[in-house]
């Protein structure tokens, strides 16, 4: 499903992502990093928005840089901020856009609006504006809208950071229902325990990958031992 | 943001902006004034002499800024040579590619700083007529720290656009890209005026 | 309305404009790119109305001739107003107000239709006379042959007074009260 073979990117000559290879068929995938060892723009790259200086990058079959049209069906990304993200003011339009997009033909954009809706038991929210949502509620938008347009693998671009509990509990239940590929992208261990597979990302390259739970607790270790040193000068991002 | 000021020191950055500015009003009134293909080559050469004077990269970052102007040197030439008058156009070619060379060279010699001090001393007379110089000094101020981050949440909403499209953003992004920087004004006002705002308005 | 909030909104919108200049090119509908920060100088007047768009418009020109980077492609400084495109730059405090002003005065209209003549006539009539001027001035050329170079663009330009309209009545659909043209 995911599959990254030598994966390069320098951004104005600064590298930022180095020999990245990931080959994985888990449903629950997890990519840990500090802020700024490159886990956002690996996200990017996953998602199709960036191509790499050279490798291969297939999400489910499909080369997401380049042939557009099929990574609208195979790869879909929730970014942190919904004020970031929405672009229309009512629920319908956000949640069609991408579906129009896909070239689906009206009505069937229609039907897929309101069987999304359905499912998270919130047809009335059909003719909403945006504004009279929570944020909580806004980012649910978000994660509609792309689960109107059923790629197979989602990524998620640090999902939680900010949400309070109540929020982040029913995201996180939300989450687990989704059938496809989730690639959660995130530096906090705790959320992702029970994934399958996890990467890694320490400065641009692959520092482990494997199960998940052995590769967070080695995350953990490691941060835990950063943050106890007193050197702040250390610290990044 | 960084302003345009050059990194390589030269001994104008010492000079007076004030000063600067007027000798550029100067020459661009006498460039402008003068129909000669001799006075405006020497004056052409004269620019030349001073982007040369810093080294050779203050050089290459100053012609490099000309560039720009490409087209307008190539209509101008193939107009001149179509009319008959390559004089003409030449003192034309000359004296535009002068005064925007000297121009740039003010630009690039004088700090945010000291630009913003000519404005504030040829302002101060007209705080009496009501103008707010405080609220202008803040208001630049405001522009220059938002810039970027309504940039990067306008990069923001393109992005999320370009994750569900096959083309670039289309013009819809602009609307939501409004509504974030009139948000931002609501929030910046509200620090403002937890900070004091513009009551009993500025003795700076 | 209180002066911390026009100064803000009138400072975040100079940025908006300058924030459209470093967002990488939009596409209209056909894949055709434009350039957004065009639209920046209508949308001052349609959305903030005559006064502040025009005050926005003032300290966009000001902020760009005491050198900062804030038009398309990180140009700015001194060197713009002695250009042959010195006019379409000085020209902008002029265009947002009028386009303000008829925003304001086409009330009865649709918002839409109102914001999309406003900026026909401030951002584009408006500006080429202050353009075409400047222009004719920097390259010597008579007024009519200096008009002559820029009819090219006035298609493109008319596209984006349509936008602006269009634009002004989504963002009036979503916020009605941020449209301040409308008071």
């Amino acid at each position: 499903m995911l599959h990254l073979d030598a994966v390069d990117l320098a951004i104005e000559e600064r590298s930022i992502l180095r020999e990245i290879s990931i080959a994985t068929d888990a449903r629950r995938v997890a990519v840990l990093g500090r802020n700024g060892s490159g886990k956002t723009t690996l996200a990017r790259v996953v998602a199709g928005l960036q191509r790499p200086n050279s490798g291969i990058v297939q999400i489910a079959g499909v080369d997401v840089a380049r042939d557009r049209r099929g990574a609208l069906g195979a790869v879909g990304i929730l970014f942190q901020n919904p004020d970031h993200q929405i672009i229309f003011p009512t629920v319908e339009e956000e949640l069609a856009f991408g579906l129009a997009q896909m070239g689906l033909p009206k009505t069937e954009v229609v039907e897929r609006v309101r069987t999304v809706l359905a499912r998270f038991g919130k047809s009335e929210w059909q003719y909403a504006a945006i504004h009279q949502l929570s944020q909580g509620q806004r980012q649910l938008v978000c994660l509609m809208a792309i689960l109107a347009m059923a790629p197979e693998v989602i990524v998620l671009d640090e999902p939680f950071a900010g949400l309070d509990i109540p929020t982040a509990m029913h995201l996180a239940r939300v989450l687990d229902a989704v059938e496809g590929t989730l690639v959660h992208i995130t530096h906090d261990p705790r959320m992702i325990l029970d994934y399958e597979h996890a990467v890694w990302i320490e400065g641009g390259a692959v520092q482990m990958q494997g199960p998940a739970a052995r590769v967070a607790q080695a995350f953990e270790a490691a941060m835990r031992e950063l943050g106890a040193r007193d050197d702040l000068t250390d610290l990044s991002g | 943001m960084i302003s345009l000021t050059s990194p390589v020191r030269t001994r104008a950055h010492d000079w007076p902006a004030g000063a600067k500015i007027a000798g550029l009003c100067v020459a661009s009134v006498v460039l402008f004034a003068a129909p000669s293909v001799a006075v405006q080559t020497m004056a052409a050469c004269g620019v030349l002499v001073l982007y040369a004077l810093p080294g050779r990269a203050f050089f290459v970052h100053g012609l490099l800024r000309l560039w720009p102007l490409w087209p307008f040197v190539a209509v101008l030439i193939l107009w001149h040579l179509a009319i008959a008058a390559p004089r003409e156009g030449a003192v034309i070619v000359l004296r535009m590619l002068s005064a925007v060379g000297l121009a740039n060279l003010v630009t690039m010699t004088t700090t945010l700083a000291a630009m913003m001090d000519v404005v504030n001393r040829l302002l101060r007379p007209f705080a009496r007529l009501g103008v707010n110089l405080r609220a202008i000094e803040l208001a630049a101020a405001m522009v220059i720290r938002f810039t970027p981050v309504l940039a990067q949440k306008g990069g923001a909403l393109a992005l999320s656009w370009r994750a569900r499209s096959r083309r670039l953003a289309g013009w819809r992004v602009i609307v939501p890209f409004l509504v974030l920087a009139l948000d931002d004004a609501e929030h910046v006002a509200e620090a403002l005026r937890a900070r004091g705002g513009f009551e009993g308005d500025g003795q700076r | 309305m209180n002066t911390e909030r026009n100064v803000a909104q009138i400072a975040l919108f100079t940025a908006l404009i300058a924030a459209l200049g470093l967002i990488p090119q939009l596409t209209l509908a056909f894949g055709v790119p434009i350039t957004a920060q065009s639209l920046g100088v209508m949308l001052c007047g349609t959305v903030l109305g005559a006064r502040r768009g025009c005050y926005a418009a003032l300290l966009f020109v000001g902020l760009v001739a005491l050198g900062l980077p804030l038009l398309a492609g990180g140009r700015g400084g001194l060197g713009l107003f002695t250009a042959p495109t010195a006019g379409f730059l000085i020209g902008f405090p002029a265009a947002a107000l009028v386009t303000g002003l008829m925003t304001e005065r086409l009330g009865s209209m649709s918002i839409g239709w109102a914001a999309g003549i406003a900026a026909a006539l401030g951002g584009i009539l408006v500006l080429y006379i202050f353009g075409i001027g400047g222009l004719a001035l920097v390259l010597g050329r008579s007024v009519p042959e200096a008009a002559l170079l820029v009819t090219a663009f006035i298609p493109g330009d008319i596209i984006k007074a349509v936008l602006a309209g269009l634009i002004t009545a989504a963002l009036y659909r979503a916020r009605p009260h941020a449209v301040m043209s409308r008071g």
